[in-house]
């Protein structure tokens, strides 16, 4: 039961995390198009960059406490990825460099789109897993460790 | 038969090749090919390996074969009818130079060994005999001493008018080049040989061993035969649409037909076109070869042909391993005293492009495909200075379109040029750059005459010249035009003394009176050069100025008109900066003059007993940028100290030995804290451009207060030390061509191209408001951009490329020199240019332009240097250089057996020298104790602005020795050009004797000999002589030598107005200050660890050896 409130709980950050970065790259694009003032775009995407700093380090965190090591170990080094760009203050986008850095913005995010889905869709299955463990709990108790990983 | 079926082999595989190639059309052009054409196709035997191009009507193609791992071009050409080789773009022709050098031949060799690099160690007789024996000797005499290539003939020696060259018999080369310089060598040769001259053309025969009927032949020097395995190129002649074509390449016997070739060739041959322009003073000078005379003078001077008869220069190193120094002449080097030249290569066909001087291309040859661009390793870019001051008699048109409005295609908004081509008898333009077929409107409409062109074509600048300049209706504004607004931000503070360092708070006391001293005369001349501009501002009616001066806090002044006396105002909330009177802190400057005067004569004196340390930069930038971001405007910056309170503050990170090589290196040049980046952006937004002038003599954080700059499209004027009685003039001349200069306000730039290329990036000082829109709050003529440029599709279809440049801006300066109404308008300035489309790489590097690349070489170098080590910005110029030239020896090298000798094209010969000379560039020299933090950031920022002309008499200084000029009795006015012979900026140039000045368009240092003889130093400087120099400032005396000098030196100053050329007097072994002033500028010498001028050649050289 706890189980399934925790992986609801992932989902609902990775919800989140998909949302900022989808939006960050919707922003880009617009951008690049010449859709979106500079000014706006970027001050668009700094408002939730951090937002998604801390919601990823919750969501790292949550899985660490959960003991969910495996995965913890696959959300780690994005975290690390954040916290470091944090100390160099390089997290947030530069106005006057933004067309420079654009493509390699860009890429950044699409990997963390990707890296986000797969934490999506893990949570997606964990969910079901657990809902199904929850309805009939004995028949699929063999399965549900299978996933326990 | 066989050989037939292998064709279709081979033509199959062609074809099928060019299905790949989209742009191809085979039908026409394979129904053309013969069997004669199959079987040299044949001979090639090797893999296609590039594209046909097919031209309409008149199909011929181009292919690429490779050969032992060389590149060569191969033509085939074939024309239905008439003969047409006429074509812009012939590269068939362009092809031909790599494919006949096979054939080049002993005879350049000999040449350059008579050009003279060292005769004794290889007496060049010795090879003749062998080389008489035909073509065997290439290959070994190669080994021992490199050939030199066919190329154009740059040997001074030989200079005579180009019929000289035309022996009505064909006359053999060797007697015309090599015997001026070598004539012992070949007395004997020529008269063994009759006049076969042309026996290169047997380039088939070539493949096999040659014809026994060559090898009779006595060329001595020439072996025409040259080396058997590239010969095989040859045929790729075949054309029978060439005109000088050798037609018996076509037929499979090969029978040996040099001699009545040649006489029947002889006839036709007409000035040779390559011939012209080459007297380097660099012996490189490979002679043309006969062929190439042949050729040029046999067809038309179409593109293709001149690419043959012009080839590359090469300079001759030592070829031995080991003995590498001895073989390099330091003399004989290229040096570009002549100063920049400007490209014009292009000629008629593109007369109507716009003046170099706005729109610098790196090449004006397009690569016509992604692969040919991989190949070109310099920078594919532009350099661009739109409003670059146009002399007397060539200022831009202005155009008014009222009734009209700005006619510009409806979908890539190109702007009507002289290139869009009129159709359907005028009722329709065809845009140049997408070729979208627009209306033309009515009131524009002209009937077009018999050969297509309007008929009121001389009455429309803007269909006849490269550059224009629009007036903007109302659509173009987004408000009405700004007023010229001058916002001046002075920093009261004494200076340079920091709280939170113990060392200097107990210092202080000391140091306050030195720089407190300091500190009012630089008020003093701040004041007085903005007084006495008042009156010159531009758009004087409308000019509005304010002031705010700050030091822990800001004052702001209100000098309503009302007023007799200025208000000042004092702000101390730095957290919360808020504006008192926003109405009357910027006035009028007509209206309020008496107030603004009362105000400026009181500044130095108001904070004569200043003792604040603080300096509030941050805060009081805010304030400025409330003031004034309602109209936009300049705002100038007057910084003596490092910010230390409120936003913005900086830290003293100073310039730690330390940090030098390692991975942080980089982060001292950048800025440090991110407000000032924001606060330029912020400030571009509204229209407001930043130039800041930073005085103090300690570190001031060049690299963080250049950022506001940088990104508001200002300069950074940096005096390090200032003092009022020397820099004073320096500053006033300076401010006070800020202020006067040609300005566009509220400005954006944009370039567009033609399908198929894209700039991509951007260099300078700027902000980019879209991908490709520059934002330039305020723009003038001493700024320049840079751009590159990349292919978007990997074949370029079109056959020109074109660029236009258009800057829309706001123009107030309508009081002098302008004629229009007083209230500014909004005008749109535009060039336009065109370049063919190469597919010969070899084509696009004759066509570079070494001053864009070298401009944006910099540029890159320098950005560079604010993300990676100084070592790692220096080795990155170094190794696209090395690139660039292993790519163009590559495609000759084989051929021509070039062994020890460095090639490259002409127009590049300079460029080794300009990316040394950047290497050891302030921005870019050394590491820590080389130059000052403050010195190179500085200069970093300087150099993103400069033009290309200036930026290249930065890198390459001016050296001139003027004692002579001084001594003499009499000076007329032709005198002055003669005197202005620029010397090698080497210590071997400074004679003791002499008196020299040394220009870089920023400082003038006078040097004085250690022998000088007394009476002149006396004459110049009066009682000063005697007194060390670093005291003395060059005054005018009353003896006609200082007057003479001050005249030079004026004369000198007005060829460049951009920057205020300072004097130093720097005297023979005073140290240091000849080595900072003089010594570390000297760019081909050693200094310090860096390689001089010959070390870099031979270095360069065995890197570009290394693997090619």
């Amino acid at each position: 039961m706890w189980s399934l409130i925790i992986w609801i709980l992932c989902l609902l950050i990775n919800l989140g995390l998909l949302a900022i970065v989808f939006y960050a790259l919707l922003c880009l694009t617009d951008l690049e198009v010449d859709q979106l003032d500079p000014f706006v775009a970027t001050a668009n995407i700094n408002r939730w960059i951090l937002p998604e700093f801390v919601l990823q380090a919750v969501l790292s965190i949550l899985l660490l406490l959960t003991g969910h090591w495996i995965l913890f170990l696959l959300a780690v080094p994005l975290t690390c990825y954040h916290a470091m760009l944090f100390i160099r203050r390089q997290h947030l986008i530069d106005v006057t460099e933004v067309f420079r850095n654009l493509n390699t913005d860009k890429k950044h995010r699409m990997i963390k789109l990707g890296v986000y889905m797969i934490f999506f869709t893990i949570c997606i299955f964990r969910i079901g897993a657990g809902i199904l463990a929850l309805f009939n709990s004995e028949e699929l108790d063999i399965h549900s460790s299978f996933l326990e990983f | 038969m066989e050989a037939q079926e292998y064709m279709i082999m081979y033509l199959t595989q062609a074809r099928l090749e060019y299905q790949v190639h989209e742009e191809i059309i085979l039908g026409p052009w394979l129904s053309l090919i013969t069997v004669e054409d199959l079987f040299m196709m044949h001979l090639f035997s090797l893999g296609w390996d590039k594209t046909i191009v097919s031209y309409g009507e008149v199909a011929f193609g181009v292919f690429w074969v490779k050969w032992n791992l060389t590149v060569s071009k191969v033509v085939l050409l074939k024309t239905m009818g008439t003969e047409n080789p006429g074509r812009p773009t012939s590269s068939p022709f362009a092809a031909a130079p790599p494919t006949m050098t096979p054939f080049s031949a002993s005879g350049p060799m000999v040449g350059s060994e008579a050009s003279g690099f060292r005769p004794p160690a290889q007496p060049p007789q010795n090879t003749m005999p062998s080389i008489s024996s035909g073509p065997v000797v290439g290959p070994r005499v190669s080994g021992f001493r490199p050939y030199n290539p066919p190329a154009r003939f740059s040997d001074p020696s030989v200079t005579s008018p180009p019929t000289a060259y035309i022996p009505p018999t064909g006359g053999t080369s060797f007697q015309r080049y090599p015997a001026p310089q070598f004539p012992s060598a070949h007395q004997a040769p020529p008269t063994g040989a009759p006049p076969i001259g042309q026996p290169p053309f047997q380039a088939p025969a070539g493949q096999a061993s040659p014809p026994a009927s060559f090898r009779t032949q006595p060329p001595v020097p020439l072996v025409p035969m040259g080396s058997p395995p590239s010969s095989v190129n040859a045929p790729q002649f075949s054309s029978d649409s060439l005109p000088f074509a050798p037609r018996m390449n076509f037929q499979p016997p090969f029978p040996p037909m040099d001699s009545s070739y040649s006489t029947a060739r002889a006839p036709l041959q007409p000035p040779l076109p390559g011939y012209v322009k080459q007297a380097n003073a660099v012996s490189q000078a490979p002679p043309v070869t006969p062929f190439q005379a042949q050729q040029g003078g046999s067809a038309p001077p179409i593109g293709g042909i001149q690419g043959l008869a012009e080839d590359f220069s090469s300079l001759s190193l030592g070829s031995v391993p080991g003995s590498i120094d001895s073989g390099l002449n330091p003399k004989a080097l290229p040096r570009p005293l002549e100063g920049d030249m400007e490209p014009n290569s292009l000629g008629d066909a593109y007369s109507m492009n716009c003046n170099p001087r706005y729109l610098r291309l790196t090449t004006s040859a397009m690569p016509g495909s992604q692969s040919l661009l991989s190949r070109w390793h310099f920078p594919l870019g532009a350099v661009v200075c739109p409003l670059a001051e146009a002399p007397d008699g060539e200022e831009v048109p202005v155009i008014n379109f009222v009734s009209t409005g700005i006619i510009r295609c409806r979908r890539c908004r190109t702007y009507v040029n002289p290139y869009v081509t009129f159709t359907d008898s005028g009722r329709k333009w065809r845009c140049n750059i997408c070729a979208l077929l627009n209306d033309v409107p009515g009131d524009y409409f002209a009937q077009l005459d018999a050969t297509g062109r309007r008929i009121d074509l001389d009455q429309r600048p803007e269909l006849t010249k490269g550059s224009v300049e629009f007036v903007a209706p109302t659509e173009y504004m987004v408000r009405p035009p700004m007023p010229p607004l001058y916002f001046f931000l002075i920093d009261v503070s004494v200076s340079a003394v920091r709280s939170g360092m113990w060392s200097y708070t107990i210092a202080s006391g000391l140091v306050h009176a030195l720089l407190d001293m300091n500190d009012k005369v630089l008020g003093k001349v701040v004041a007085q050069t903005i007084k006495s501009c008042l009156d010159e501002l531009p758009g004087f009616p409308r000019t509005q100025v304010g002031f705010i001066t700050f030091d822990s806090t800001i004052h702001f002044y209100n000098m309503k008109s009302s007023l007799t006396q200025p208000q000042m105002m004092v702000v101390s909330d730095l957290d919360d900066i808020f504006v008192p009177l926003p109405d009357d802190l910027l006035v009028n400057l007509s209206e309020s003059r008496s107030v603004v005067e009362a105000f400026l004569d009181s500044l130095p004196s108001m904070f004569q007993d200043n003792v604040n340390v603080e300096s509030a930069l941050g805060p009081a930038v805010k304030a400025a940028f409330m003031v004034m971001s309602q109209l936009g405007g300049k705002l100038l910056i007057f910084q003596n100290t490092m910010p230390s309170l409120g936003i913005g503050r900086l830290k003293l990170r100073g310039d730690d030995l330390r940090v030098y090589g390692t991975d942080k290196e980089h982060a001292l040049r950048i800025p440090e804290d991110p407000f000032y980046k924001n606060m330029a952006a912020e400030c571009t937004k509204y229209q407001i451009g930043v130039n800041v002038y930073a005085f103090s003599e300690k570190y001031t954080d060049i690299a963080s207060l250049g950022a506001l700059a940088k990104y508001s499209g200002g300069q950074i004027y940096y005096y390090p030390s200032f003092q009022s009685a020397t820099h004073g003039e320096k500053l006033r001349h300076e401010l006070a061509r800020d202020l006067t200069r040609e300005t566009a306000w509220e400005a954006v730039m944009r370039i567009r191209c033609g399908k198929g290329i894209r700039f991509t990036s951007y260099h300078g000082n700027f902000m980019l408001r879209s991908t490709d829109l520059l934002a330039l709050p305020a723009v003038d003529c001493d700024k320049a951009y840079g751009a590159q440029l990349s292919l978007e599709e990997t074949l370029l279809t079109s056959q020109t490329v074109y660029f236009q440049v258009a800057l829309l801006f706001t123009e107030v300066l309508l009081t002098v020199k302008r004629y229009t109404a007083s209230c500014g308008e909004r005008r749109i300035r535009v060039h336009t240019a065109a370049v063919p489309v190469v597919a010969d790489l070899g084509e696009m590097y004759r066509q570079a332009d070494t001053g864009a690349i070298v401009s944006l070489f910099a540029r890159l170098a320098i950005e560079k240097s604010l993300s990676h080590k100084l070592e790692d910005a220096r080795s990155s110029v170094q190794l696209r250089i090395v690139k660039a030239l292993r790519e163009y020896r590559n495609l000759y090298a084989v051929q021509h057996r070039l062994g020890g000798r460095m090639i490259y094209p002409e127009p590049l010969k300079f460029l080794p020298l300009y990316g040394l000379a950047l290497c050891k560039s302030a921005a870019l020299r050394g590491g820590y104790a080389d130059v000052q933090l403050d010195d190179r950031c500085a200069a970093g920022f300087t150099m993103m602005a400069l033009p290309v002309n200036k930026m290249l008499k930065l890198l390459y200084p001016s050296l001139i020795r003027v004692d002579e000029y001084l001594l003499k009795p009499s000076a007329q006015a032709d005198e002055f050009k003669n005197i202005m012979k620029r010397l090698p900026l080497t210590a071997e140039s400074l004679d003791a004797r002499g008196l020299y000045v040394y220009d870089d368009g920023f400082r003038f240092v006078v040097w004085f000999g250690r022998m000088l003889s007394p009476d002149v130093a006396m004459n110049l400087l009066g009682q000063d002589a005697a007194v060390e120099l670093s005291k003395v400032t060059l005054g005018k005396h009353d003896t006609e030598m200082s007057r003479k000098l001050m005249g030079l030196l004026k004369k000198l100053r007005e060829s460049d107005r951009s920057y205020y050329q300072l004097c130093n007097l720097v005297r023979q072994g005073e140290q240091p200050r000849e080595g900072y002033f003089l010594l570390t500028n000297l760019v081909e010498d050693q200094i310090a660890g860096t390689s001089g001028y010959s070390e870099w050649m031979v270095q360069l050289h065995r890197q570009v050896q290394q693997s090619a």
